[in-house]
Protein backbone atom coordinates (compact mmCIF):
# COMPACT_ATOMS: atom_id res chain seq x y z
CA UNK A 1 0.00 0.00 0.00
CA UNK A 2 2.74 2.44 -0.91
CA UNK A 3 2.04 6.13 -0.55
CA UNK A 4 4.08 9.29 -0.03
CA UNK A 5 2.60 10.14 3.35
CA UNK A 6 2.14 8.17 6.50
CA UNK A 7 -1.20 8.32 8.20
CA UNK A 8 -1.70 8.86 11.90
CA UNK A 9 -2.44 5.74 13.90
CA UNK A 10 -6.00 4.76 13.03
CA UNK A 11 -8.01 2.95 15.65
CA UNK A 12 -10.24 0.07 14.55
CA UNK A 13 -13.18 1.93 16.11
CA UNK A 14 -12.59 4.98 13.92
CA UNK A 15 -12.20 2.79 10.84
CA UNK A 16 -15.44 0.93 11.67
CA UNK A 17 -17.22 4.26 12.06
CA UNK A 18 -15.85 5.47 8.73
CA UNK A 19 -16.98 2.28 7.00
CA UNK A 20 -20.46 2.63 8.50
CA UNK A 21 -20.57 6.22 7.26
CA UNK A 22 -19.49 5.18 3.75
CA UNK A 23 -22.15 2.45 3.71
CA UNK A 24 -24.76 4.96 4.84
CA UNK A 25 -23.74 7.50 2.19
CA UNK A 26 -23.56 5.08 -0.73
CA UNK A 27 -26.83 3.27 -1.48
CA UNK A 28 -25.17 1.27 -4.26
CA UNK A 29 -22.45 -0.11 -2.02
CA UNK A 30 -22.28 -3.91 -1.68
CA UNK A 31 -19.20 -4.10 0.51
CA UNK A 32 -16.03 -2.23 1.37
CA UNK A 33 -12.86 -2.33 3.41
CA UNK A 34 -10.41 0.18 4.83
CA UNK A 35 -6.80 -0.92 4.96
CA UNK A 36 -3.84 0.38 6.93
CA UNK A 37 -0.36 1.19 5.71
CA UNK A 38 0.76 -2.42 6.21
CA UNK A 39 -2.18 -3.74 4.20
CA UNK A 40 -4.05 -4.98 7.27
CA UNK A 41 -7.82 -4.58 7.23
CA UNK A 42 -8.82 -1.92 9.76
CA UNK A 43 -12.51 -2.37 8.96
CA UNK A 44 -14.30 -4.46 6.40
CA UNK A 45 -17.64 -5.99 5.57
CA UNK A 46 -17.36 -9.76 5.65
CA UNK A 47 -14.12 -11.72 5.48
CA UNK A 48 -11.18 -9.54 6.52
CA UNK A 49 -8.60 -12.03 5.21
CA UNK A 50 -10.16 -12.11 1.77
CA UNK A 51 -10.34 -8.30 1.61
CA UNK A 52 -6.66 -8.05 2.60
CA UNK A 53 -5.47 -10.59 0.05
CA UNK A 54 -7.64 -9.47 -2.83
CA UNK A 55 -7.12 -5.74 -2.27
CA UNK A 56 -3.35 -6.28 -2.13
CA UNK A 57 -3.55 -8.30 -5.36
CA UNK A 58 -5.54 -5.55 -7.07
CA UNK A 59 -3.09 -2.80 -6.09
CA UNK A 60 -0.14 -4.99 -7.09
CA UNK A 61 -1.57 -5.68 -10.54
CA UNK A 62 -2.49 -2.02 -10.98
CA UNK A 63 0.98 -0.83 -9.96
CA UNK A 64 2.55 -3.24 -12.43
CA UNK A 65 0.33 -1.95 -15.24
CA UNK A 66 1.93 1.52 -15.16
CA UNK A 67 5.25 3.17 -14.48
CA UNK A 68 4.24 4.76 -11.17
CA UNK A 69 2.08 3.74 -8.19
CA UNK A 70 -1.59 4.05 -8.93
CA UNK A 71 -3.70 6.43 -6.88
CA UNK A 72 -7.24 5.38 -7.84
CA UNK A 73 -8.67 2.32 -9.56
CA UNK A 74 -12.09 2.00 -11.19
CA UNK A 75 -13.09 -1.25 -12.84
CA UNK A 76 -16.55 -1.80 -14.28
CA UNK A 77 -17.71 -5.33 -15.02
CA UNK A 78 -21.02 -6.97 -15.80
CA UNK A 79 -21.20 -8.17 -12.19
CA UNK A 80 -20.49 -4.88 -10.45
CA UNK A 81 -17.96 -2.10 -10.09
CA UNK A 82 -14.78 -1.93 -8.04
CA UNK A 83 -13.33 1.29 -6.65
CA UNK A 84 -10.01 1.53 -4.86
CA UNK A 85 -8.14 4.56 -3.61
CA UNK A 86 -4.98 5.32 -1.67
CA UNK A 87 -4.48 8.32 0.52
CA UNK A 88 -1.87 9.13 3.16
CA UNK A 89 -0.76 5.55 3.59
CA UNK A 90 -4.32 4.26 3.93
CA UNK A 91 -6.41 2.53 1.30
CA UNK A 92 -10.09 1.93 0.75
CA UNK A 93 -11.69 -0.60 -1.56
CA UNK A 94 -15.39 -0.66 -2.39
CA UNK A 95 -17.64 -2.82 -4.53
CA UNK A 96 -20.85 -1.33 -5.83
CA UNK A 97 -23.76 -2.18 -8.08
CA UNK A 98 -23.25 -1.38 -11.77
CA UNK A 99 -23.56 2.26 -12.86
CA UNK A 100 -22.75 3.71 -9.45
CA UNK A 101 -21.76 7.36 -9.69
CA UNK A 102 -17.98 7.15 -9.81
CA UNK A 103 -17.13 10.73 -8.86
CA UNK A 104 -19.35 10.62 -5.77
CA UNK A 105 -18.06 7.23 -4.70
CA UNK A 106 -14.44 8.36 -5.01
CA UNK A 107 -15.27 11.61 -3.22
CA UNK A 108 -16.80 9.77 -0.25
CA UNK A 109 -13.92 7.28 -0.09
CA UNK A 110 -11.30 10.05 -0.26
CA UNK A 111 -13.15 12.04 2.42
CA UNK A 112 -13.14 9.22 4.94
CA UNK A 113 -9.47 8.39 4.32
CA UNK A 114 -8.46 12.03 4.61
CA UNK A 115 -10.35 12.32 7.89
CA UNK A 116 -8.93 9.09 9.30
CA UNK A 117 -5.42 10.13 8.28
CA UNK A 118 -5.70 13.32 10.29
CA UNK A 119 -6.89 11.50 13.40
CA UNK A 120 -10.62 11.96 12.80
CA UNK A 121 -13.35 9.38 13.02
CA UNK A 122 -13.90 9.23 9.26
CA UNK A 123 -17.22 11.02 9.46
CA UNK A 124 -15.99 14.50 8.52
CA UNK A 125 -18.61 14.85 5.82
CA UNK A 126 -21.36 14.20 8.33
CA UNK A 127 -19.98 16.83 10.71
CA UNK A 128 -19.85 19.41 7.92
CA UNK A 129 -23.39 18.57 6.83
CA UNK A 130 -24.63 18.91 10.41
CA UNK A 131 -22.85 22.25 10.80
CA UNK A 132 -24.42 23.54 7.61
CA UNK A 133 -27.93 22.50 8.69
CA UNK B 1 -56.74 31.66 -26.18
CA UNK B 2 -55.19 32.13 -22.75
CA UNK B 3 -51.47 31.60 -22.24
CA UNK B 4 -50.47 28.62 -20.06
CA UNK B 5 -50.06 29.34 -16.37
CA UNK B 6 -46.42 30.06 -15.41
CA UNK B 7 -46.16 27.03 -13.13
CA UNK B 8 -47.27 24.80 -16.03
CA UNK B 9 -44.41 26.13 -18.15
CA UNK B 10 -41.97 25.39 -15.33
CA UNK B 11 -43.35 21.89 -14.77
CA UNK B 12 -43.19 21.10 -18.49
CA UNK B 13 -39.60 22.26 -18.62
CA UNK B 14 -38.59 20.19 -15.57
CA UNK B 15 -40.29 17.08 -16.89
CA UNK B 16 -38.57 17.67 -20.24
CA UNK B 17 -35.17 17.70 -18.54
CA UNK B 18 -36.12 14.57 -16.56
CA UNK B 19 -37.08 12.77 -19.79
CA UNK B 20 -33.77 13.77 -21.36
CA UNK B 21 -31.84 12.53 -18.32
CA UNK B 22 -33.73 9.22 -18.30
CA UNK B 23 -33.02 8.71 -22.01
CA UNK B 24 -29.33 9.49 -21.43
CA UNK B 25 -29.16 6.91 -18.62
CA UNK B 26 -30.87 4.29 -20.84
CA UNK B 27 -28.37 4.92 -23.64
CA UNK B 28 -25.49 4.80 -21.17
CA UNK B 29 -26.64 1.44 -19.75
CA UNK B 30 -27.03 -0.03 -23.22
CA UNK B 31 -23.67 1.16 -24.52
CA UNK B 32 -21.43 0.78 -21.48
CA UNK B 33 -18.87 -2.00 -21.78
CA UNK B 34 -16.56 -3.39 -19.08
CA UNK B 35 -13.59 -1.12 -18.45
CA UNK B 36 -10.50 -0.83 -16.25
CA UNK B 37 -9.28 2.68 -15.55
CA UNK B 38 -6.26 3.61 -13.44
CA UNK B 39 -5.67 7.12 -12.13
CA UNK B 40 -2.29 8.56 -11.20
CA UNK B 41 -1.07 11.63 -9.37
CA UNK B 42 -1.77 14.78 -11.31
CA UNK B 43 -5.02 13.45 -12.69
CA UNK B 44 -3.55 11.29 -15.45
CA UNK B 45 -5.69 8.24 -16.28
CA UNK B 46 -4.99 5.09 -18.28
CA UNK B 47 -7.57 2.71 -19.71
CA UNK B 48 -6.74 -0.96 -20.07
CA UNK B 49 -8.61 -3.04 -22.60
CA UNK B 50 -10.19 -6.30 -21.49
CA UNK B 51 -8.06 -8.24 -23.97
CA UNK B 52 -4.73 -6.72 -22.88
CA UNK B 53 -2.47 -8.56 -20.40
CA UNK B 54 -2.81 -5.88 -17.70
CA UNK B 55 -6.53 -5.51 -18.34
CA UNK B 56 -7.08 -9.24 -17.98
CA UNK B 57 -5.26 -9.30 -14.63
CA UNK B 58 -7.20 -6.27 -13.40
CA UNK B 59 -10.53 -7.91 -14.26
CA UNK B 60 -9.53 -11.11 -12.47
CA UNK B 61 -8.53 -9.14 -9.35
CA UNK B 62 -11.75 -7.11 -9.51
CA UNK B 63 -13.81 -10.29 -9.92
CA UNK B 64 -12.35 -11.66 -6.68
CA UNK B 65 -13.27 -8.48 -4.81
CA UNK B 66 -16.81 -8.58 -6.21
CA UNK B 67 -17.04 -12.14 -4.93
CA UNK B 68 -15.84 -11.07 -1.46
CA UNK B 69 -18.36 -8.25 -1.28
CA UNK B 70 -21.20 -10.57 -2.23
CA UNK B 71 -24.64 -9.46 -3.22
CA UNK B 72 -26.34 -6.49 -1.67
CA UNK B 73 -29.00 -7.47 0.85
CA UNK B 74 -32.48 -6.53 -0.30
CA UNK B 75 -33.80 -3.71 1.87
Amino acid sequence: MADDHTAAQVSPGAAEGALAYLTEMSPDLRGAAILGADGAVLAGSGHADRWREDAAALFEVADRAGEEPVEQIHIGTEQGEVFAIRHAGLAAVAVTERFALASLTFFDMRSILRDLATGGDGRAGETRADDAA
Amino acid sequence: MTPPKPHRVLLDRVSGYADEAAAYMRRRRASRRPFARLYYKGGRADDHATDSAAGGELFVAAGRLIEVAGRKAKS
